[in-house]
């Protein structure tokens, strides 16, 4: 073994110049003349243009079993990472992912009754679909990392929240059996937070607000936008929670990190809302029949019951979701707050004690925090008017119902 | 595509030939031991590292593929954990940070290993042996066939653009672009999958899954078997 790697030490320090470098060639190599001076085959170019251009080519080109043509392997074009293993602990792996399988089977019972032979072909052809377009890179002006599509609420606008779930779900276990992007304990956790709170709660919030805002091509990018923005941000904070309940220790205040993480994918949830709405906005204007129903229609939520408790459960699991990291921020906060709204029915000053709670760590705190906070309370506040627009929408739904549903 | 996906799991060592489901539990084992064990077990945690490396290079994968997989891995795994020490101004956390870093590097070499040791088609004939639905089994298999189709016709796309656009243009023309492109391929990967489900209903397919009870590892390597 170690001979092994001394032999190949030559060559493993060699590699490691270009590492850096990478992620600045990379936007640089479909500027002009590229096409020109690297090899002429398209795959060749893509694989090893861009190296063998920049002058480390010499150096990587030739290590004899890992040529080139593995880069993408070793560096998969995503800058984000799913959650790996060591993150939380074993209880909460298992808790979500009892819950994820939970809810992934749910998808499936819903689905086979819906689609019956079209479920395999459609979902599976839509899974890669997300897989390949993940790889397309957003570039970021001036900064050397590079946005991507996630996909959860795009994939629920086609298909559905039941088969956008399994697509979402699909791709997470790909990209953990291929890329190992993503823990094998901590998978459950990731579908969890990307495949069931992307695509059920971006479909609710997506379906929820088309129906106050309109069908139409501006309602319907308007929707994914806010659908799309949501999810990550629940995403992200259903991550905090269950960072959270892993690591809850005495000594240890995770508000701060909790912040950056909300205030980091909040930017996040920016590139992804402005991708997920010019996509729809294109697909629109090409074969508006992917949207407007067809074989998606038919793996909607079909009961009116169905309608409102997937709209209401998922939108209140973003208000949670909002709201729990920044409760959360001593140990006990949650039960700090359920006693203190408890006692203040007998309290003297009720309203004082509330807002202590919330507004000590605030101003303690350095003034990113106070900006992400304020952050979760626009969002929070998008939630609850959105919560109220479905609410709106689903008191008028008996009337439409019998018109739009075949 | 194909080239880098993949690459060491077709080997012919000792690891390669295991039964597909002592490599899972295995692996599975291994996670489960590392992320249970405290920091303050480090020589455990040396013992299971070493164990796992073990097995990398029973199963012939270069060291210098692992060397960039952790390179690749270690920055974002030091972002978050060393976030956490420095949230609590170097007072507390370090402990924490520590658990994290161990367990995570332990865990991601053992789920390393498992996927090079093991080939997409045999993980997918062994979840499906622990339970896994059929029709989830049957969409993953039917993903990782059309992955490759699709990556090539989104390599198609990217060839054609770059050769009209030369990646020039304002920063909100190029997002634009970008996102047309992932467009246009969602409406290929949709008519394509009209297309693929009318022929697989013309051969007979009537929403039955049914899997080919041939464990794959009884293939040899480089075999173009599919047992779905």
């Amino acid at each position: 073994m170690l001979a092994l790697g001394v032999g190949r030490l030559k060559s493993t320090i060699l590699v490691v110049l270009p590492y850096r470098r990478r992620n600045e060639t990379e936007c640089r190599s479909h500027e002009v003349g590229h096409c020109q001076t690297a090899s002429s085959h398209p795959i060749e170019n893509r694989i090893g243009g861009q190296y063998s251009r920049f002058c480390f080519g010499l150096l990587c080109c030739h290590t004899p079993q890992c040529g080139v043509s593995n880069w993408d392997t070793v560096f998969p074009r995503k800058n984000w990472m799913h959650i790996p293993d060591g993150y939380l602990s074993v209880t909460v792996s298992a808790a979500t992912g009892a819950l994820a399988i939970g809810a992934v089977g749910l998808s499936l019972r819903q689905i086979q009754d819906r689609l019956a032979d079209r479920v395999v072909p459609l979902t599976g052809m839509m899974s890669a679909m997300i897989f390949a377009g993940q790889m397309v890179n957003f570039p970021l002006p001036g900064v050397p990392v590079s946005g991507h599509l996630i996909g959860g609420v795009l994939a629920a606008a086609v298909l559905g929240p039941w088969a956008g779930c399994l697509a979402i779900t699909s791709v997470l276990l790909v990209q953990w059996a291929l890329f190992c992007d993503g823990g094998m304990l901590a998978l459950g956790a990731n579908v969890l937070n990307m495949a069931v709170c992307g695509a059920w709660g971006g479909f609710a919030v997506y379906t929820a607000m088309r129906r106050v805002v309109g069908t139409g091509l501006k309602g319907t990018v308007a929707s994914a936008v806010v659908a799309s923005w949501l999810s990550v941000m629940a995403a992200a904070c259903l991550f905090c929670v269950e960072f959270g309940m892993s690591w809850s220790r005495a000594d240890l205040s995770l508000g701060n990190i909790f912040a950056l993480i909300v205030s980091y994918h909040a930017v996040i949830g920016l590139g992804e809302a402005l991708i997920t709405g010019a996509v729809i906005s294109f697909v629109w204007s090409h074969r508006p029949d992917l949207l407007q129903g067809g074989d998606g229609a038919k793996t909607h939520v079909a009961s009116e019951v169905g309608r409102f408790v997937t709209a209401g459960l998922a939108t209140s699991i973003a208000i949670a979701a909002f709201l729990a990291p920044f409760a959360s921020e001593h140990p006990d906060g949650l039960e700090a707050v359920a006693e203190q709204t408890g006692i203040s029915q007998l309290a003297t000053t009720p309203s004082a004690l509330l807002l202590e709670d919330y507004e000590i760590p605030a101003i303690s705190q350095m003034g990113w925090q106070r900006l992400s906070v304020s952050l979760a309370g626009i969002g929070g506040t998008a939630a609850v008017v959105l919560l109220a627009g479905s609410l709106g929408a689903v008191l008028r739904r008996p009337a439409i119902s019998a018109a739009d549903d075949d | 595509m194909i080239s880098y996906l993949d690459r060491y799991a077709r080997g012919a060592t000792v690891c390669h030939r295991w039964p597909a489901s002592l490599k899972l539990l295995l692996a599975f084992a291994v996670t489960l031991t590392s992320v249970l064990l405290p920091h303050q077990a480090w020589p455990a945690q040396g013992v299971l590292a070493c164990f796992v490396f073990a097995g990398h290079s029973l199963a012939g994968i270069p060291f210098d593929y692992l060397l960039r997989r952790l390179l690749a891995f270690a920055p974002l795994v030091m972002m978050m954990s060393l976030a956490l020490p420095l949230s609590q101004g170097f007072a507390a956390g370090w402990e924490v940070m520590l658990s994290i870093l161990c367990r995570s590097g332990v865990a991601f070499l053992a789920g390393l290993w498992l996927i090079n040791v093991m080939p997409f088609d045999q993980l997918l004939f062994t979840l499906h042996r622990f339970g896994m639905p059929k029709l989830l089994v049957a969409m993953l298999a039917f993903m990782y066939r059309y992955v490759f189709v699709l990556w090539d016709e989104y390599d198609r796309m990217q060839t054609a653009r770059s050769a009209r656009d030369f990646g020039g243009g304002s920063a909100a023309l190029r997002w634009r672009i970008r996102s047309q492109l992932i467009g246009m391929l969602l409406i290929r990967a949709m008519s394509r999958a009209e297309r693929v489900h009318g022929a697989m209903c013309a051969r007979g397919w009537d929403g039955t899954v049914r899997v080919f009870e041939i464990p794959p590892e009884s293939v040899t390597r480089n075999g173009n078997h599919r047992t779905i």
